[in-house]
């Protein structure tokens, strides 16, 4: 922990809700606590269990879980007739490395809109990091001085990477081809997702977030993803192969990630199950769906939502390199034995 | 066979393209996807970098390197030459392999060099290193305004690093010598 990076932590948490309140938005407490946690295959919630004399029926105890994200609560809420909500908490997700970018605890804001797509959310992010940025006596020029850089995942491909990605996306062969040509490994489990992350971690996520020279940040939203890798996204209606989801770089640290919201009760029904599929391929427990939310769908139309990591704002902010520098007490702290 | 979640630094995998030598490794999730292990990768023969990303459930094969505790004997047109205390036998590494490490190396320091059949491919040196600082700017009062502000800083040996502003020449401080950055007074 550094006190100053914590003071100053607390800082931007207050202009993150300066900044929402004068746009019109209305903060949310979302519980922490729920009976059914997202069901993301590669999230991993913590569980613990609530004991009453009210739950006689069911032993006195059930089992809970601590969110991964307030998504399920806040789209309800827009079900209910809200509009331009956030939500800034802390967050929970199990199994993570704690390796300077991760918590298990950590902070995570999420803002939705009504009748929205991926540009006001790239909008809305943008301006409130420069925002806080300006606010905060630091000067970060690349923050503040150049719009931030818009691109598609396949242009980032073909610029970084030099791969058209557009032939290969229902030929998981033909990728993998390509994979092994760019000295990967490529293993029959490998599913058409693993086989592009091999190629984007390698080759085009570390530059996403750097200018050519890697001498100064170039923000950048990474957007329109192929479909599969947006569970609970809308698909793009120019191009159903791709949907509306978009990520923020800065630096070499992954700060947003947004939908525009699927609201097809049906579909999504379909693509939880099949997430569900998932986590039993790998081994996890799995739980039912959450029926209540897929009920309350329809009702939230046309919705987009950004997840923003707090954390990590407050560490580009700092210029600090590890999350454990801007949180007090993080898990290193909390759960590792002192070092001699 | 191995798994890729036992990737660390200093370790050497084969595949059929030869022997490679983690250089860095890093777990990464991306978005809600699957856990990988982006790594970079040097080959013993060629001298081939390679940046490689890995599933974590993949498997690999991991050869067994041996460590061995080493004394830091010099440095000169050849490399940095280290001894085994026990057998008095002498390694050789090139300015090369040894790369930023060499900056910390001192006189008689002892460190841990991994070998493969005999020849050396990896330096591991103390995490935490002490240092006198021989040069640095006094503090100029009325610049703490914005937090953690540092100066640059010249340590014994030449080494430069960033410090806190409160931080005096000839005081002694201690360095990450993974990162090279300041952790704390001596």
């Amino acid at each position: 922990m550094n006190l100053e990076n914590v003071k100053r932590r607390s800082q931007v948490i207050k202009r993150i809700r300066a900044f929402f309140d004068d746009q019109g938005f209305l903060e949310m407490h979302t519980p922490r606590l729920v009976a059914l946690p997202g069901q993301e295959p590669h999230l991993d919630p913590l569980w613990t269990e609530v004991h009453s004399p009210s739950l006689q029926a069911t032993s006195y105890k059930l089992q809970a879980g601590l969110i991964t994200s307030p998504e399920y609560a806040m789209k309800r809420l827009l079900a209910e007739g809200l509009d331009k909500i956030y939500d800034l908490g802390s967050c929970f997700r199990d199994g993570e490395p704690w390796d300077g970018t991760h918590d298990p605890e950590f902070l995570l804001l999420e803002w939705y809109r009504r009748d929205a797509g991926l540009e006001e959310l790239m909008k809305d992010t943008e301006e409130m990091i420069r925002y806080v940025a300006s606010s905060l006596l630091i000067t970060h020029y690349s923050l503040l001085s150049q719009p931030f850089r818009r691109l598609t995942v396949s242009e980032a491909m073909k610029q970084y990477a030099n791969v058209d990605l557009e032939p290969l996306l229902d030929d998981r062969e033909a990728l993998a081809q390509v994979v092994i040509e760019h000295g990967q490994t490529v293993q029959p489990t490998d599913t058409w997702d693993d086989l592009f992350f091999k190629i984007f971690l390698s080759e085009v996520e570390p530059s996403l977030g750097w200018n050519d020279d890697r001498t100064a940040f170039q923000p950048t939203f990474l957007y329109n993803y192929p479909a599969s890798m947006a569970a609970l996204a809308r698909k793009d209606s120019k191009d159903q192969r791709f949907a509306l989801r978009t990520e923020l770089y800065i630096g070499d640290l992954e700060l947003a990630n947004g939908f525009a919201e699927l609201a097809d009760p049906v579909e999504q029904r379909k693509r939880f199950q099949e997430e569900r599929e998932l986590r039993r391929s790998l081994g996890k427990n799995t739980w039912p769906l959450d029926e209540r939310f897929l009920k309350a769908l329809p009702s939230m139309g046309n919705a987009a939502g950004m997840a923003f990591g707090v954390d990590r704002l407050v560490m580009l902010l700092a210029g600090a390199s590890s999350i454990n520098d801007v949180i007090p007490f993080s898990a290193r702290e909390k759960f590792v034995p002192e070092e001699e | 066979m191995a798994s890729t979640s036992e990737i660390k630094k200093g370790i050497v995998i084969q595949d059929p393209q030869g022997l490679w030598l983690v250089v860095e490794f890093q777990h990464v999730n991306p978005g809600k996807g699957a856990a990988f292990v982006r790594t970079r990768i040097k080959n013993l023969q060629t001298g081939k970098v390679l940046e490689v990303t890995y599933k974590t459930s993949e498997s690999i094969t991991i050869v067994e390197v041996e460590h061995r505790r080493m004394q830091y004997l010099y440095h000169d047109a050849t490399g940095y030459t280290f001894m085994d205390n026990a057998s008095y036998e002498q390694v050789t590494m090139s300015d090369e392999e040894v790369g930023d490490q060499g900056q910390y190396l001192r006189d008689g320091m002892e460190v841990n060099v991994s070998t493969f059949e005999g020849r050396p491919i990896a330096l591991e040196l103390p995490r935490k290193m002490t240092f006198k600082i021989t040069q640095t700017m006094p503090a100029v009062a009325g610049n703490t305004a914005s937090g953690n502000v540092t100066k640059e800083a010249t340590l014994e040996g030449g080494i430069k690093i960033q410090v806190p502003i409160f931080i005096k020449e000839g005081e002694e401080v201690i360095v990450n010598t993974e990162t090279g950055e300041y952790v704390e007074r001596a």
